[in-house]
């Protein structure tokens, strides 16, 4: 065990020692991150649908009707005055109250900025259209009392009309984007692409330089070097996820939702990485050709499984290509981690297919991985 | 008797149609410097790459201090191998690399610590320890090699072609390390190409060719398989052919034919005094000699005898 985290332990170092290794490993990934991360802004301010709300009303019913529009999914502000900034603004008129009272119709005004995210602006508007109808409902019931006292006493008739959105069976309600989605997203190809490459060629150059037959001329076993460049490998996906991981919490405000989860999707996803890696380096023979395959290979992977973009927002037919892309799986269990809050009952069939892909790839590596050329 | 540090017995080994090694038995007492001296394509590699255990599909047997080599991998941490490559990390230092190799077997982080820094001295790279290797000339490469073949200690040292492609001064410094070795109790199998390493620095030398040895013995011994006996080499602008067919009009009585190549031959004499009727015969049938050498007995002659080729061939 001590030979395999010795031999593990120094392609770590030489990966750290190489100069360009920040560029690659850091620099480059944030690049994407920055790129991608403005393509897709959800901004991560708006992802929680925030809705202003300037409530100029004389009365009471204005801030009886805020009440309403109240919930988890909105960020909801009350402002006096008309704010600078805003992504979404309700108007709430001086003479709202006055009009109510006198049963007269009116319409209320909602304001938004262009770069408003349309996913957050559809939540804000079911949740006014139900705000209103409450409000309306309750109107015809009650009268003009004052309600808000008259719930405070009585709360079981506090939800006596109930507005419910129903939508139609798999509508997409949510689009994971933003930082949230983009980290994972870069994440996930940066270990595949810095895996494939840094791990292919070293794996490449130790057999051409003997190092890997010098290996065994100490008492490590065949089973002891094999062990030792797979965690080699493995180390250095680990290595690329915490910087990424650092790096979105520094600068991005990155949620990652279940902690012990992402991790153990961010492992189990190198696992099958690093195999690939010993695989490929073990069959090509030259430097420029592990390159190339290995970009390749991760931007294929990358794209297909919804690296770049939300898988959720291509068609059904390129979704269930991305399937062959390990990715796909991964950032399937990031999704449901982050955004949809699930856990380990609804993510582990994405757990066992990274390890069947582990376990394929193991076997090929095994199969090839030599040490004389 | 004191017990033999390694006993090869006909140890064979074919690559398709190429026969590598044949029947190759050779042994080894403890303390013994040993120079395997053969032409390219001999079987040196063939087997080092054995005996460090990396190469398989061979007959034979392997004794290590009396116990089969190959069924205990713990006897290879008794075993240093100097490849014919340099096979250590360009991008660690001496002293890391040191560090590295001497981490795969059980020493103590502050002993192998000690022993590193001990051996950069011996192979005079201690000011260069921490140095990028990419900045290294080829000699001091070949002596990091070595340090990383004796980093744990070994009883037995184990190096193919050591001196190849460096300077003559260079090949002196490794020499000198290799017979520093052997005074201080390591046995020591070297394999080269080049005769004058041999003779220099061994207590016992072995000529093999084609996978086998021709023979094995001190300088002395050797030199006694030949004879008391002048060498001539003769070169010139001549085919082996042409060569063979003037000798053959001579009477040729006391004059051995060691070589016969294009371009060269060599001839020994038991009777000095022959040397010069040979030379006129030569001349008489033309023969386009260009140079000629006397020379008394030595190793090459010996290689010469035993393989009917120079080692330059
Ligand atoms: N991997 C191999 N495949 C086929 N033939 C080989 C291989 N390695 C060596 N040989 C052949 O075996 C013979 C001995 O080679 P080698 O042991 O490398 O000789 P040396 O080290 O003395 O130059 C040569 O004829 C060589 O061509
Ligand atoms: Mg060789």
């Amino acid at each position: 065990m001590k030979k395999i985290w010795h031999i593990g332990f120094l392609d770590l170092k030489l990966t750290v020692k190489d100069k360009a290794f920040f560029f690659w490993m850091l620099a480059f990934p944030l690049i994407f991150i920055l790129i991608f991360g403005n393509l897709f802004r959800g901004s991560k301010t708006d992802t929680k649908a925030s809705l202003t709300v300037l409530n100029q009303d004389q009365g009471k019913w204005g801030a009886y009707f805020i009440d309403k529009l109240k919930s988890p999914g909105i960020e909801l502000t009350v402002e006096a005055t008309e704010p600078k900034e805003y992504f979404r603004m309700l108007l709430i008129p001086a003479d709202f109250s006055a009009k109510i009272e006198k049963r007269a119709a009116q319409t209320l005004e909602l304001k938004k900025d262009s770069d408003a995210n349309l996913q957050a602006g559809a939540v804000a508007e079911t949740k006014i259209a139900q705000a209103m109808v409450k409000l309306i409902a309750e109107l015809v019931l009650y009268g003009n009392r004052d309600m808000g006292a008259f719930f405070d006493s009585r709360s079981p008739y506090r939800d006596l009309v109930l507005v419910r959105t129903r939508l139609p069976e798999g509508t997409i309600t949510k689009v994971p984007s933003g930082f949230d989605h983009v980290i994972p997203g870069i994440l996930v190809q940066f270990v595949m692409m810095m895996v494939l490459i840094y791990g292919g060629i070293s794996v490449m150059e130790d057999r051409k330089r003997r190092v890997l037959a010098r290996i065994l001329y100490s008492s490590a076993s065949f089973a002891e070097l094999f062990a030792g460049k797979f965690l080699g490998r493995v180390l250095m996906g680990l290595l690329q996820s915490a910087i990424l991981i650092v790096a979105g919490l520094l600068f991005f405000r990155l949620n990652l939702g279940n902690l012990w989860l992402t991790g153990l999707n961010i492992l189990v996803f190198t696992l099958a990485m690093a195999c690939l890696s010993i695989f490929v380096g073990s069959v090509l023979k030259k430097e420029e050709l592990i390159v190339g395959v290995s970009v390749l290979t991760a931007n294929m992977f990358a794209a297909l499984g919804g690296c770049w973009w939300p898988i959720e927002i291509v068609p059904p037919a390129f979704r269930a290509l991305g399937m062959i892309s390990p990715a796909y799986w991964a950032m399937d269990v990031f999704h449901q981690v982050i955004f949809f809050g699930k856990g380990l009952e609804t993510v582990w069939p994405n757990l066992l297919v990274l390890l069947a892909f582990t376990a394929v790839f193991m076997a090929l590596a095994l199969r090839f991985f030599k040490i004389n050329e | 008797m004191q017990q033999k540090i390694l006993e090869i017995k006909n140890l064979s080994k074919n690559y398709g149609e190429t026969v590598a090694l044949a029947n190759f038995s050779l042994d080894l007492e403890k303390g013994e410097v040993l120079g395997l001296l053969g032409p390219n394509g001999a079987g040196k590699t063939t087997l080092i790459s054995i005996l460090s255990g990396t190469l398989r599909g061979f007959t034979g047997s392997v004794m290590f201090k009396g116990q089969d080599l190959f069924a205990d991998r713990n006897l290879r941490n008794l075993i240093g191998i100097v490849p014919q490559e340099m096979a250590f990390y360009e991008d660690l230092n001496a002293l890391e690399n040191l560090m590295f190799w001497g981490g795969l077997y059980a020493i103590p982080e502050k002993e192998l610590k000690k022993r590193a820094r001990e051996l950069l001295v011996v192979v005079e790279l201690s000011s260069r320890a921490k140095e990028p290797i990419k900045k290294f000339s080829g000699g001091m490469k070949r002596r990091l090699n070595i340090a990383i073949g004796l980093i744990h200690k070994p009883e037995l040292l184990l190096l193919d072609e050591p001196t190849v492609g460096i300077d003559v001064q260079a090949k002196v410094s490794i020499l000198d390390i290799i017979h520093g070795l052997g005074q201080q109790g390591t046995s020591v199998v070297f394999t080269t190409h080049q005769l004058a390493e041999v003779e220099q620095s061994c207590s016992r030398i072995a000529i093999m060719d084609k996978g086998t040895i021709l023979a094995q013995g001190t300088l002395a011994e050797l030199i006694r398989i030949v004879g008391e006996k002048e060498i001539v080499e003769v070169s010139g602008e001549f085919s082996a052919d042409a060569f063979s067919a003037i000798i053959r009009r001579s009477d040729g009585n006391g004059m051995e034919i060691l070589s016969v190549a294009d371009h060269r031959a060599h001839l020994a004499f038991a009777d000095s005094e022959r040397i010069p009727a040979m030379m006129q015969h030569l001349f008489k049938h033309h023969l386009p000699i260009a140079d000629l050498k006397i020379k008394s007995p030595n190793l090459e002659a010996v290689f010469l005898k035993m393989t009917g080729r120079s080692l330059r061939d």
